[in-house]
């Protein structure tokens, strides 16, 4: 019977098809010890693939890798975490600062001002040597004009809360202005020069030079037209001569100005684009430098120039223009963000993008011509395998040669003798966080005992399984920022209890605190999707209730936790974290006027010395001033405890044994060196000196 | 016939219609955003978040939002939130991808389903019988992603080969012979874990199909008539019994752009199901929406295939004629 036949044929058939194709597959050995190209090959898995290969575009941590290596910027971070320059071979900040002459005033020696006068008396006083000046290099005069300009006044309408907006137009005489050239950066320049002007600075009065139609143009709207004073701080970038983009163009000035311009532009959408808006000008001064000209004084905006620079001749109009024609689209609306560049960049840095392969592999090959000598590695291969397991396997079999281990896999790898491994603590931290706009948190003694009764170091040690350290303050401890001087409340659940007594919370009969006969009791939510907080609530839950509080928890979806609660401020305590960055400003996160709705103080803390300090962290140039600012910020957050700041993840990473660094001497004699972390802990700060050899011989470090 | 043909179409079309709104709608009505829009990014000011919601379209009614996004489907400008690459291109690559692997699966489930049902549909209550019935239900109970886990840790050990992805990694230039070779090698792991649960049920369904056959009247009568035992199983049995597995195979069709997302996940294989999962997760709706806009249209493909196989295959059925 055939059919029969068939039935019984078609699956043997089909089996032993696909099962003799296990007879053409290499096996492990054959791709590890068999293949020498494996020894020139670096294989890095990644649980997800990259979005973007341009670094104006990118916002994930995939495309950021790659971009590292194909792009380059003007400055990162060196070994010990101070700038050193890459693409600029060296730098100068220093200042330019506009103070308007104002005609209605008088100088301290009863001369009316005028201008010039008031530049003669600051001449003499800088040639007395008055210390208000000793910065200044150079006094210019700038002369007035008037500009007719809109903007938008309010009209109280039927609704207060609403004002109704329309345009006004209005005349804006701009005064005189005298420019001060500084040395160096100093945000109380003017405060100095105030009072060397016996508060001249205080009593100038921008709403004389504003004439408008109408009288609704407030003193504020007056000011942001004709600011009495302004911080112009100014970099001036040197550039490395000679280096070449990949495809051979030399790199130069106007490629920086064009990645400005780039990020700027609206219709790219960069999420690069509030880290340039401070950014006045970018002028370039030859081939070689650009002064770079700030709106005002914000020094985190030093760190962004280590941005990649893009190549304008690829991606300027012309070149758009003529890959929208090609591509049959509107050549007006074609962008940066829809050029075919982002999938196939070309940069400058010491990898030379060769295949992307959606979700399977990026493949670099390294630069001949890299400024710096070509890396030792050949090729470099990023592979996507989102399943933790199989790149487990994966590395296992020596088809990969970094992993990042989980937790609870650390103590067994540790010490592994087939692999090196590396810990490092991380950028971020997990904290509790308590809504100060309910009264029952607004005592920091609640605050306080509410972290007093968390055993944390039993949080790390059992959820985390010890791959966490733990925390005081909201800097990475890493930075110069943290200031290891404050130490982290203790576990004491007694001493938490008497806290509560102090803030008038009394156990009751049934034993649960109350205080005028209402029980201390709240939420505690997070999010859906994070085991870690999820277990930290229940730990925080179990202690809280031993103490007497009523705590209910809540698991919710991410978009709805954020939406609904985080956002709108709808909740008495959750779990989050924040990963932070290497600059010590925290305005965003802790600063009063940061509490509204979709703002990031969602905690609403306020303190008004915190206040102060963070906008003076974001305008201090000075690294030993800032430190010595950001360290007493720390202090006084880790007082008054917004947060319970909890501990940070550490990671272990896992590398092939056969990696090395590898070095020339100066005879030519190559060194092998072992891999070393960087301060901040990362591996991979000399990764273009890496090498495989089958046998390396170290030299002692 | 074609009237008939024309009124079904129509009603498929109402019927696209409605899928087209409500996937839509679910989408942009459940919490969150692009994953692009990130609130909780302090370097992001809302003037930021406020371009992106515009350049994505969000920040207009849902209606306006629904026309112009079927209209850039329509005419091929609709790209991805993630990487700003056009959709369909994207979902065609993904769909090559994960068409291997469909095939595959389902040559499978239908050469096992087939001989298991009917083996013990036959041997009704034999131990043949109980043992396969014991290992489909197990095999329908235990979760694929287990499955996956024990089976590539048992390759991986004993065998040493490589199993994830399309293919072995970092294996240039060999002939095309090898190249076959490895891919359909890398295929075997996850179609077979594909066609586990598929085997298991279609083999039951099979069973059950058999056993009523095989005790209805004609197939006494083509005992009763000296039929030998083999004649009467395959050619007069199975026919009738195989009947309700002519609509099956037109049903498939959806499958096509289904993809497995927990096979394609651990395999690391670069198919559609991942492609969905990745982008439901990111919040990408060009991808999401597209992707359910495309099952629903091959759904009903399916299901007026099925209707017409059904009617050539069995001539009791016919359409009844347009008043």
């Amino acid at each position: 019977m055939w059919i029969k036949r068939i039935l019984l044929l078609a699956p043997t058939i089909v089996s032993l098809f696909l099962l003799q194709s296990y007879l053409w597959v290499p096996t492990f050995e054959d791709q590890v010890k068999g293949d020498p190209r494996r020894l020139t090959r670096y294989i890095e898995t990644s649980i997800g693939d990259a979005s973007i290969l341009n670094p104006t575009l990118a916002a994930d941590s995939a495309s950021g890798a790659i971009n590292s290596l194909v792009f380059e910027g003007l400055i990162d971070r060196d070994f010990d975490l101070s700038f050193r320059g890459r693409l600029a071979e060296s730098w100068d900040v220093f200042e330019e600062a506009y103070l308007v002459v104002d005609d209605a005033q008088e100088l301290p020696d009863g001369t009316p001002v005028a201008v010039d006068t008031l530049l003669r008396f600051l001449e003499r006083a800088r040639a007395s040597g008055e210390p208000a000046l000793q910065l200044v290099q150079k006094m210019e005069l700038l002369p007035g004009r008037s500009t007719v300009e809109q903007i938008e006044v309010a009209t109280p309408g039927p609704e207060l809360a609403k004002p109704k907006k329309r345009p006004v137009e209005v005349t804006v005489h701009q005064p005189p202005r005298l420019k001060f050239t500084l040395r160096e950066v100093d945000q109380d320049f003017f405060v100095k020069l105030n009072r060397l002007l016996n508060g001249y600075v205080d009593r100038i009065d921008p709403s004389r030079f504003v004439e408008a139609a109408e009288p609704t143009v407030t003193r504020q709207q007056a000011a942001a037209l004709i600011p009495a004073v302004e911080h112009n701080p100014v970099i001036i970038f040197r550039l490395r001569k000679g280096v070449l983009f990949h495809d051979g163009h030399e790199f130069d000035s106007g490629d920086v100005r064009f990645t400005y311009d780039v990020i700027m532009a609206p219709q790219n959408l960069s999420p690069r684009a509030p880290d340039f808006e401070p950014v006045k000008s970018v002028e370039l001064l030859g081939r070689y430098g650009v002064a770079i000209t700030y709106k005002r004084l914000f020094q985190p905006g030093f760190e962004r120039w280590g941005m990649g620079i893009l190549p304008e001749h690829l991606l300027n109009r012309k070149q758009l223009k003529a890959e929208a024609v090609g591509a049959g689209r509107d050549p007006d609306s074609f962008s940066v963000r829809d050029s075919s560049f982002n999938r196939a960049p070309i940069g400058t840095g010491p990898f030379r993008f060769v295949e992307w392969k959606t979700d399977q592999f990026i493949r670099l090959n390294r630069f001949k011509n890299y400024w710096e000598g070509p890396p030792n590695i050949q090729q470099y291969l990023f592979r996507i395998i989102p399943d933790l397991l199989t790149a487990e396997l994966t590395f296992y079999a020596g088809t990969s040669d970094a992993y990042g281990a989980q937790p609870h896999q650390v103590e067994r790898l540790q010490d592994d003798p087939r692999f090196q491994a590396f810990s490092r603590l991380g950028l971020g931290y997990t904290y509790i966080g308590y809504n100060m706009r309910r009264p029952i948190f607004q005592d920091v003694k609640v605050r306080k005992a509410l972290g007093m009764a968390i055993n944390v170091q039993d949080i790390i040690d059992y959820v985390l399984y010890g791959q966490a350290e733990r925390t005081t303050g909201p800097y990475p401890k890493q930075t110069d920022f943290y200031d290891p001087a404050v130490k982290p409340l203790p576990y004491d659940p007694e001493e938490a209890l008497r806290l509560l007594g102090e803030a008038g919370w009394t156990r009751n009969a049934e034993g649960w605190l109350e205080k005028d006969g209402k029980p201390l009791a709240f939420t505690l939510i997070t999010n859906l999707g994070n085991e870690i907080r999820k277990a930290v609530m229940v730990v925080a839950q179990n202690a809280w209730r031993r103490l007497g509080i009523k705590v209910e928890t809540l698991v919710m979806e991410w978009a709805v936790f954020i939406n609904e609660r985080v956002d709108k401020g709808d909740f008495d305590a959750l779990i989050l974290g924040w990963s932070m960055g290497l600059d010590a400003d925290l305005y965003q996160i802790f600063h009063s006027s940061q509490t509204g709705h979709f703002q990031l103080n969602f905690v609403g803390y306020k303190n008004s010395e915190a206040d102060d300090l963070m906008i003076r962290i974001r305008k201090e140039y000075n690294h030993e001033r800032q430190v010595a600012m950001a360290r007493r910020l720390h202090r006084i957050i880790a007082e008054d405890q917004p947060y319970t700041f909890l501990f940070v993840g550490k990671g272990l990473t896992l590398l092939d044994r056969k990696l090395v660094r590898m070095v020339w001497d100066r005879d030519g004699t190559a060194r092998y060196l072992p891999i070393v972390p960087d301060k901040l802990g990362r591996i991979n700060f000399h990764f273009n000196q890496w090498v495989k050899t089958p046998h390396p011989v170290l030299t002692a470090h | 016939m074609l009237s008939a043909l024309l009124r079904i179409g129509w009603k498929k079309l109402w019927t696209l219609f409605f899928v087209s709104v409500v996937s839509f709608a679910v989408i942009h009505l459940a919490p969150g955003e692009p994953s692009q829009i990130d609130p909780l990014n302090p370097r992001f000011t809302p003037e930021v978040l406020q371009r992106y919601r515009k350049a994505f379209d969000l920040d207009k009614p849902l209606p306006i939002q629904y026309i112009r996004f079927y209209r850039k489907f329509f005419t091929g400008e609709l790209r991805s939130f993630k990487d700003n690459q056009p959709v369909l291109p994207k979902i065609i690559e993904r769909f090559w991808n994960s068409f291997p692997l469909f095939v595959v699966g389902t040559i499978l489930v239908w050469c096992y389903a087939f001989p298991l049902g009917i083996a013990s549909a036959i041997r009704r209550n034999s131990l043949f019988d109980k043992v396969t019935t014991v290992v489909v239900f197990a095999l329908i109970s235990v979760p694929g992603f287990y499955l996956a886990y024990l089976l590539i840790i048992f390759v991986v050990q004993n065998f040493h080969v490589d199993v994830i992805g399309l293919r072995t990694f970092g294996r240039e230039g060999v002939g095309t012979f090898w190249t076959i070779m490895d891919r359909t090698w890398h295929l075997v792991l996850p179609s077979v874990l594909g066609a586990t649960a598929g085997i298991a049920i279609l083999s039951r369904y099979v069973r059950s199909q058999m056993l009523e056959v095989i005790n209805s009247d004609y197939v006494r009568t083509a005992r009763a008539k000296g039929l030998s035992e083999d004649a009467v199983l395959y050619k007069h049995a199975l026919r009738n019994a195989l009947l309700p597995f002519v609509t099956m195979l037109a049903l498939l069709i959806p499958g096509l752009i289904g993809g497995s997302v927990i096979i394609e996940y651990i395999f690391a294989w670069p198919g559609i199901g991942r492609l969905g999962y990745e982008a439901i997760l990111s919040r990408d709706y060009p991808i999401v929406v597209s992707l359910n806009f495309i099952a629903a249209v091959l759904t009903l493909i399916g299901t007026l295939l099925s209707d017409i196989l059904y009617m050539v295959a069995d001539p009791r059925i016919r359409l009844e004629k347009a008043e």
